[in-house]
């Protein structure tokens, strides 16, 4: 017997704006939030892009404990805040010991750690602030939401690269439908736009060179002329819960978290691999119990990067086969950047909004299809008044991490 | 300022409490200052007095405690510089 998982909240907040809404409005009118890239230190990398946020943050936080706080924690408090917020529950009472929280980051603390090298290392200090270390460490997100929500239950953090909140929502699914929790909030965040960190980046000749006048341009996934990814911030979280959870309490139900497929590529610690893409596809689709004519849009993981997204034609060629054709499928990273552990969670908030709204966001700026990635992208333009019951979300990660989500239409 | 003027107004705006409520023989635990908020404190009026406060782990229950350490430290430091 096992519990059929819903989706009762929704949170982002990314350069695209904050909360889900606005993230869904500006995906599905093809608005980029990427512009040239900000440090807050005076150091620059010269024509670098990034997905930033450069919008006043709301203060959630009272000043005082601001200092726990590096901005990917922030992000995920913000959204996490939303989620719960949408979900009709009220934190710190009673009933939620058998709740939790799952998080995905990839590279956690970054600008607290930085901060702390740049004082040793460059200011010539001999001491760091008190509270770097539990600022930085990977599960300061979901600490801060499980101490901030009073939940009781499993805590996890998951750091796969750019997988990690993928994994964070699906081991949730799986975690509910078991019946080892009633209610898990969801999530990533990430922001590790720093000196040192774009540097890294920047040195794997990974990521995306723009048209000096149009920056916001510069992620062109499944564009023949792409040349790479943008790094973005952000956060984005879901509350799911059991069914009888969200019935009991009178919950408005979302959607439902249909399917999770996970796996690696075992074959190549950046390359990516169809088979092991096809692998986390045709596992999310078989847990769905749906038929894969059931899936009407995917959002891709359409990193923009050469090998990325010709791979992931490819399997999903192999899964779909002839299907893959009448496949609605967009990469709203042209828009939101590559926001790492958080790039899963922000992308599933999308497609759960696609899905209800029935309007897919476009690829933005693919003005000019690579002729390799032959499938339906969604070019330049949002599409309205669709028809489907269910969609994907796709996810591919440095190390051979791949991971998929379904969400369909929740009916009785 | 004395060392106390400064460990409350410090104290005040970290914790975001009103500077009337601070007494030198306020427990810290009444001001809603944990352990953490403390550490903090402490980073910070090491730069406000530009001295080092070592590794010593001092019990500090009311703010004159902190006041306390502060001065031995400042003390200290006007011993080594004469």
């Amino acid at each position: 017997m096992t519990e059929r998982v819903v989706i009762t909240g929704l949170g982002a907040v990314s350069a695209l704006g904050l909360g889900a809404e606005r993230n869904f409005a500006q995906a599905l009118a093809g608005v980029s939030g990427i512009d040239f890239l900000e440090l807050s230190s005076n150091r620059k990398i010269e024509g670098c892009v990034a997905a930033q946020i450069k919008f006043q943050l709301p203060e959630l936080i009272k000043r005082a404990e601001l200092s726990l706080f590096d901005r990917f924690a922030m992000l995920g408090w913000i959204a996490a805040s939303e989620a719960m917020q949408q979900s009709g529950l009220t934190t710190n009472v009673r009933g939620l010991e058998n709740t939790g929280v799952f998080w995905g980051t990839g590279f956690g603390g970054a600008q607290t750690l930085e901060n702390a090298y740049m004082d040793l290392l460059v200011e010539g200090k001999n001491r760091v602030r008190p509270l770097s270390i539990v600022a930085s460490m990977n599960n300061a997100p979901a600490a801060q939401i499980a101490l901030r929500c009073g939940f009781g239950g499993t805590v996890n953090t998951y750091s796969s690269a750019c997988v990690s909140s993928a994994q964070a929502i699906g081991e949730a699914y799986r975690h509910i439908r078991h019946g080892y929790a009633n209610r898990i909030l969801a999530g990533g965040s990430e922001s590790l736009l720093t000196f040192g960190i774009v540097t890294a980046w920047e040195s794997m000749k990974v990521l995306a060179t723009p048209d000096k006048n149009h920056p916001e341009q510069a992620c062109q996934p499944f564009a023949l002329n792409r040349n790479g990814l943008v790094l973005g911030e952000g956060g984005a979280a879901v509350m799911l819960e059991s069914l009888s959870s969200a019935q009991e309490r009178g919950a408005t139900i979302l959607a439902e978290l249909a399917g999770y497929g996970s796996s690696n590529d075992a074959t190549h610690m950046t390359n990516p691999n169809p088979a092991g893409q096809a692998r986390a596809m045709e596992m999310a689709i078989a847990t769905s119990g749906l038929s894969k004519s059931d899936i009407g849009y995917i959002n891709a993981h359409g990193a923009g990067t050469p090998a990325g997204d010709l791979t992931e034609t490819d399997s999903i060629k192999r899964v779909f086969g002839s299907g893959a054709n009448r496949l609605m499928i967009s990469s709203t990273k042209s828009v939101h950047g590559h926001v790492l552990g958080a790039a899963a969670a922000l992308e599933f908030v999308l497609t759960v909004q696609a899905l209800r709204a029935r309007a897919v966001p476009p690829t933005a700026f693919l003005n000019e299809p690579d002729p390799m990635c032959d499938l339906d992208f969604v070019p330049l333009h949002g599409r309205s008044n669709q028809k489907m019951v269910a969609a994907m979300s796709n996810s591919f990660a440095f190390g051979g991490s791949n991971a998929a989500l379904i969400v369909k239409d929740f009916v009785l | 300022m004395t060392t106390f003027e400064t460990v409350a107004k410090l104290l005040a705006e970290r914790i975001e409490v009103n500077l009337d409520l601070i007494h030198p023989d306020t427990p810290l635990e009444t001001l809603g200052a944990d352990s953490l908020s403390v550490m903090e404190l402490i980073f910070d009026l090491e730069d406000e007095f530009k001295i080092s406060l070592g590794d010593e782990r001092p019990t500090l229950v009311t703010v004159q405690d902190i006041v306390n350490h502060i001065d031995k430290y400042i003390k200290l430091a006007a011993e080594l510089q004469g």
